[in-house]
């Protein structure tokens, strides 16, 4: 039972739309000094935008309130206290955000083809479910080289060799 | 006018024309079914080939390319929830529910004879129509944009699932998020980094929120059947299903010959219009979203259908309406061919051999389909587990091949995670894909408006055409807030005799 999931994304987007509205527009969205023709200026329409979003997680959060007392009231359990309840699937969440982002990082440094095989090893690892351990290895290998040698030489990719390593697969290719 | 048409028969029926189409159509479906891979890439990575071609030859290869990578898109987006071109991020709507169900087959074939229909009849219009059309499109200018664009944002109401609170929600944050980078006087917004100033791609946004968070959920949840691969169940279309969405794949395919022929607004729109209007007819409108079949024929028939029409202003008029367009009307050039009324008048001949081409060109559009779709259908019955992450280094490589750029790949993964958040929230998105896709249309036709008439709102309400968009826009608007209120009060009347 989730009676409060639509509380918890009306007060998602209300704290959302409200730092657009009066954090990220003030500072990111600059109105130049011309603006030719009568030609609405660059802030209006994410202005717009921002507050109806605003008013809209607001109603979200009022339309919930109701239905959120009488779940608290009859004892269910509420989708943050089961998120937060439940560590492990916070920390295995937790980890595919750590892993998206050493591989955003760690992409440059150690190659694009060497980042993409540890990226798919990981995440079969992560899936689980050893029970195509061969598969699993065969693939995290195989798979990225293919889509290498399928880009660069289809579409002429130059995808980036990292700082790390001194040899690249295209080297390897042509030898 | 029976000669030349004799003599262009004569011209296409040759060895050269017929291996041109159907590779530009093999080629076309299996580059369109690769996640980042786009109709535009595989237009322009075959512009060099047609130097060495006949004119006919080159743009007959250029267009089989076209329409194959547009059905090309609705394989991946059936059978692995990422659609491999814009145009068929709808078809994912209703397509992967159907694959998980077991009817991937069933979904590719409604998928692939929606296409094809709309693809002849897309072709049929260029014959007959293109002139008249061509001439409708021209009176379409920045203010019937943006009345059409507005219109095409009400389906936000009709694809939002159980709340249209959260689906406006959601389709506000696909709005902000197609602020993001440079505006049309050149102003920044939202650039918080320098890869943003030029705003964020398409398709990795789309692919991101579509394809990732299954691999989130599959990761975080572990569930049970993760393990196994989709079920294979009934492929086979059965003729009531078939006869149940014929009137969706007509008006599909007129939506997309009429949008088509307006430069500008794409495949991509004609399928979201189409699909909204098939879901506010249809019977069966309330399981669109989950599985209708008759989603698929709605979007298929409605993107294929605007292929043949994008022809019409740069045939007729010499105008490309968008980049694929363009890139054939530089092939017609390198040829010494000029586009436009003229080309009409001098080479008739070569504009028949073209349209009968064209023509064909279905034909071969089905057999590829049908062959490549039954290859296609072989994925489903890979393990999720290994599947889903083999998905994501797909999209990885072919996010970074569309600008050999790394925030591309990152856009990727941080929607993929924004998806994820969407999912667990119950906000749905699909008004946060119509929004990303539209929003950018609505909001340059609006300030564009209002620039030529120097702020001047009634602009707006100059033309018939703007008219009859701005009265459908309220019409639906009112029914909306009509349905919604109906429901809100027997939903209280219900928590009342329930509590009582």
């Amino acid at each position: 039972m989730n009676q409060n999931r639509d509380f918890y994304a009306g007060l998602v987007a209300t704290v959302f739309f409200a730092v657009i509205l009066f954090v990220l527009i003030p500072i990111y969205v600059k109105v130049p000094s011309f603006i030719p023709g009568f030609a609405p200026p660059p802030d209006m329409w994410p202005r717009v935008v921002a507050i109806v979003g605003l008013v809209m997680g607001i109603l979200a959060l009022v339309l919930a309130y109701p239905k959120m007392r009488e779940a608290s009231r009859n004892q269910v359990e509420g989708l943050g206290n089961r998120i937060l309840g439940n560590k492990t699937h916070l920390m295995r969440f937790g980890a595919v955000l750590i892993l998206f982002a050493a591989f955003v990082y760690g992409m440059p440094l150690i190659g694009f083809v060497p980042a993409t095989v540890l990226l798919l090893g990981v995440l079969f690892i992560m899936t689980g479910n050893f029970e195509r351990k061969f598969w699993m290895i065969g693939l995290s290998i195989i798979f990225p080289v293919l889509l290498y040698l399928l880009f660069t030489k289809v579409t002429h990719t130059p995808f980036p060799e990292g700082k790390l390593l001194s040899f690249s697969l295209s080297d390897l290719v042509t030898l | 006018m029976w000669n030349e048409l004799l003599y262009a028969f004569e011209a296409v029926a040759t060895l050269p024309n017929f291996l041109a189409m159907f590779a530009g159509i093999w080629a076309g479906v299996i580059i369109g079914a690769i996640p980042g891979m786009t109709g535009t890439m595989a237009v322009t990575l075959a512009l060099p080939f047609t130097f060495y071609l006949s004119p006919v030859t080159s743009i007959l290869l250029l267009v089989a390319l076209y329409k194959g990578s547009t059905y090309g898109g609705s394989i991946s987006a059936i059978l692995i929830k990422t659609p491999g071109t814009a145009s068929a991020a709808c078809t994912v709507l209703d397509g992967y529910p159907l694959a998980r169900a077991g009817k991937g087959g069933k979904a590719l074939n409604m998928a692939l004879i929606s296409s094809c229909i709309g693809d002849f009849i897309s072709n049929i219009s260029l014959f007959f129509l293109a002139i008249p059309l061509a001439t409708f499109a021209l009176r379409v200018g920045p203010p019937e944009f943006f009345m059409l664009m507005a219109f095409s944002l009400t389906i936000v109401a009709s694809i939002s699932g159980r709340s249209l609170v959260l689906g406006i929600i959601s389709a506000c944050l696909g709005l902000l998020l197609a602020t993001v980078g440079e505006d049309i006087y050149g102003s920044y917004r939202f650039a918080l980094s320098e890869d943003m100033k030029s705003g964020l791609g398409m398709v990795p946004v789309l692919i991101g929120l579509f394809a990732l968070p299954e691999l989130i959920k599959m990761v975080v949840f572990r569930p049970e059947d993760n393990a196994d691969a989709m079920k294979l169940g009934d492929n086979r279309l059965t003729l009531s299903e078939f006869r149940g969405s014929i009137k969706s794949i007509f008006r599909g395919s007129l939506i997309g010959v009429i949008l088509g022929a307006i430069p500008g607004i794409g495949p991509s729109t004609a399928a979201f219009f189409s699909y909204s209007e098939a879901r506010r007819t249809s019977k069966n409108g309330d399981k669109f979203g989950e599985g209708e079949i008759e989603g698929i024929a709605a979007s298929e028939s409605a993107n294929n259908g605007a292929c043949g029409a994008t022809m019409i202003p740069l045939l007729a008029l010499g105008v490309p309406g968008d980049v694929i367009t363009g890139v054939m009307l530089g092939a017609f050039m390198i040829h010494g061919l000029t586009p436009g009324p003229l080309l009409f008048q001098n080479n008739l001949g070569d504009v028949y051999a073209l349209f009968i081409g064209i023509l064909f060109s279905s034909v071969f559009l089905f057999i590829a389909g049908k062959a490549t779709a039954g290859a296609f259908t072989k994925i489903s019955r890979i393990p999720q587990t290994l599947l889903l992450p083999c998905i994501l280094i797909l999209c990885v490589y072919g996010i970074y091949s569309i600008g050999a750029s790394p925030f591309d790949v990152t856009v990727l993964l941080v929607m993929g995670v924004v998806g994820f958040v969407m999912m667990l929230l119950n906000i749905p998105a699909a008004p946060f894909l119509i929004a990303f896709i539209l929003g950018p249309m609505f909001e340059d036709n609006m300030r564009r408006s209002l620039a030529i008439s120097r702020g001047d709102l009634g602009v707006f309400f100059q033309s018939w055409i703007s008219w009859g968009f701005f009265a459908l826009t309220i019409l639906f608007v009112t029914l909306t807030i009509r349905r919604e209120w109906k429901k809100w009060r027997s939903n209280r009347n219900a928590d009342t005799a329930s509590a009582s």
